[in-house]
């Protein structure tokens, strides 16, 4: 039986003679097919306009940025959004101040469920116009009973309220013991000294574990490149804030923080037409929030059993 | 078979693989196309923060058209005006009034002018115990009936509120009652409500394209009556007190 020369494996015998022509020519086939094949799977690659710059991949982490460092990524952010969209932004970098701590309240008897939060909200917030965005969802429960598996978000009457029934505005409840700030693995998100839980959206991978660790539905993931009409763009933005997201980044309502750290109430608060939303400084005792949380019958923290603590109230009248 | 035809064979054939899964990526061969719904813009009436009325002391301050409370412009001073009531006990209101719609307290029993309006001037309101209030005022009229309102309102839970909840940094306004309220009828009126979220389904769009009164839209997902693919209500089932749904 003869000796099998190995093709591609000679050994220490044969070093030379091991590569033919042929063998080199069937390889190279191979190599040049698998590469061509290679790159044509990352096509999508070439189609990728949003491409991060040099500064951008090399920011550091939020909470490490010098304040000179600070005003750079804001320059940066302004050219970014004024190539984008034509309009030069105000970006800030708003921080929380000492003792100030944001409670919202909201007051289930007046809310009549009209959806104006929901997009005033859309508005301030530079939020995706489509694929559509939405911070709050304003659910619609039949009157007696507080169970949201009755709930209903897609309700479209020709006039609110309707008979029989009451509407339960959820956004992100700002809890104190925030579970999706626990899973986050790279600590893109965390909790602020007033209370708001931001996201750093240059930070940020995308993995939406926070999503599935949200009990209240409040994260929202930009699984396109978010689409806002440039005559809708609000110049007035914060870098936690309001600022526009890119392709594969978490947001979630933030109290409208680049309003709320310059001393302005909330979106969402402005626009809702029966005064159902109040907000404020709970470490203040003469504000409106602790007037409400002292006197009013406040009847929930939203699945207060999962011990989040938020600082989201619903409370009634009478 | 040979080794070395083996290998031959098999790597033709890896090459020829590859380079068909590189016509097929790059061609992007089967994929379906990325289709967006066209969502239109919400209306900017939806987005307006202005108050459901204007109050008098807004309309005072805008310095704008009062003459609707120029009462002497029509009736005569030191005269009160008659009040005339139908079988029922009813405020016949006049044809000179007649876009005041009586909605004040049920079972109509808030039913004269001058539980509010000051008889001797018109131009006045006035509380049941005779207290005179100005128009612009009208908060502390409101106020002698509906105590616990009022002091709601005053503490900022009631009602609405705009600008700086940080008073250091700015003013809030306040609004008045009568900014939310008409005094003629109080309830808060019903309004259209600005659109849901967007179901993304042709079915669901479909029904939500015909501006149907039905309270909800279809979601699409076979959940609603009427939709295909609904098999009833599940829950009752879910919960073990029903026979699963027969398709």
């Amino acid at each position: 039986m003869p000796a099998r020369q190995p093709q591609f494996n000679p050994g220490p015998a044969a070093p030379a003679a091991a590569v033919s022509r042929r063998g080199f020519l069937r390889t190279s086939a191979v190599v040049t097919a698998g590469l061509a094949a290679l790159a044509a799977s990352l096509k999508p690659l070439l189609e990728m306009n949003d491409f991060p710059t040099l500064e951008r991949f090399m920011q550091k982490y939020y909470k490490e940025l010098t304040p000179e460092e600070m005003e750079r990524v804001l320059k940066r952010i302004e050219t970014e959004v004024e190539r984008q969209y034509g309009i030069r932004p105000h970006v800030r970098d708003l921080k929380p101040r000492d003792g100030v701590e944001f409670v919202y309240c909201l007051n289930l008897t007046r809310c009549i469920g009209c959806r104006k939060c929901v997009h005033a909200c859309v508005a301030e917030n530079n939020q995706s116009r489509n694929p559509e965005i939405q911070y709050i969802r304003v659910l619609r429960l039949p009157h007696g009973s507080l169970d949201i598996e009755k709930a209903e978000h897609n309700y479209a009457p020709d006039l609110v309220p309707e008979k029989g029934y009451f509407y339960m505005p959820v956004q992100c409840q700002q809890c104190k013991n925030p579970p999706c700030v626990k899973v986050c693995p790279v600590h893109a998100t965390w909790q602020e000294a007033d209370g708001i839980t931001v996201i750093d959206y240059d930070w940020c991978i995308g993995c939406r574990y926070c999503e599935a660790a949200c009990p209240y539905w409040a994260r929202r993931f930009n699984f396109t490149k978010p689409s806002i009409p440039r005559e809708r763009l609000n110049p007035d933005m914060a870098y936690l804030g309001n600022r526009p997201r890119r392709q594969g980044v978490m947001e979630k309502c933030h109290f409208c923080i680049q309003r709320t750290r310059a001393g302005r109430y909330p979106a969402c608060l402005e626009v809702c037409p029966t005064g159902a939303r109040k907000f404020g400084n709970i470490l203040d005792p003469n504000s409106e929030v602790s007037y409400i949380l002292k006197n009013k019958r406040v009847f929930i923290q939203l699945k207060e059993e999962l011990g989040t603590s938020p600082r989201f109230f619903y409370y009634f009248d009478v | 078979m040979h080794a070395q035809t083996k290998t031959s064979t098999a790597l033709g054939a890896v090459a020829v693989a590859l380079a068909a899964l590189a016509v097929v990526f790059f061609f992007n061969f089967g994929a379906r196309p990325v289709h967006l719904h066209p969502i239109a813009l919400v209306d900017t009436n939806f987005l307006d923060t202005a108050t459901v009325r204007r109050s008098y002391a807004d309309l005072a301050r805008a310095g704008e058209d009062l003459s609707d409370f120029d009462c002497y412009a029509c009736h005569e001073k030191g005269k009160p005006p008659p009040l005339r009531f139908d079988t029922s006990q009813n405020l016949i209101i006049p044809k000179e009034h007649a876009d005041i719609v009586m909605g004040h307290g049920s079972h109509g029993r808030n039913n004269n002018c001058f539980n509010c309006h000051n008889e001797t001037n018109l131009e006045l309101l006035q509380t049941r115990d005779g207290h005179e209030i100005k128009f612009s005022d009208s908060p502390a009229l409101c106020g002698s009936c509906h105590g616990p309102t009022y002091r709601d309102w005053e503490a900022g839970a009631h009602g609405r509120t705009s600008g700086y909840w940080d008073r250091s940094v700015g003013a809030a306004q306040r609004k008045a009652c009568v900014n939310c309220h008409n005094p003629h009828s109080p309830k808060f009126p019903g309004r259209q409500p600005a659109p849901g979220p967007h179901p993304l389904h042709a079915l669901a769009m479909a029904s939500a394209g015909t501006g149907s009164n039905s309270a909800t839209v279809s979601t699409g997902w076979g959940e609603t009556p009427g939709e295909p693919g609904y098999r009833g209500n599940l829950r009752p089932w879910l919960a073990g007190t029903l026979a699963p749904p027969t398709p």
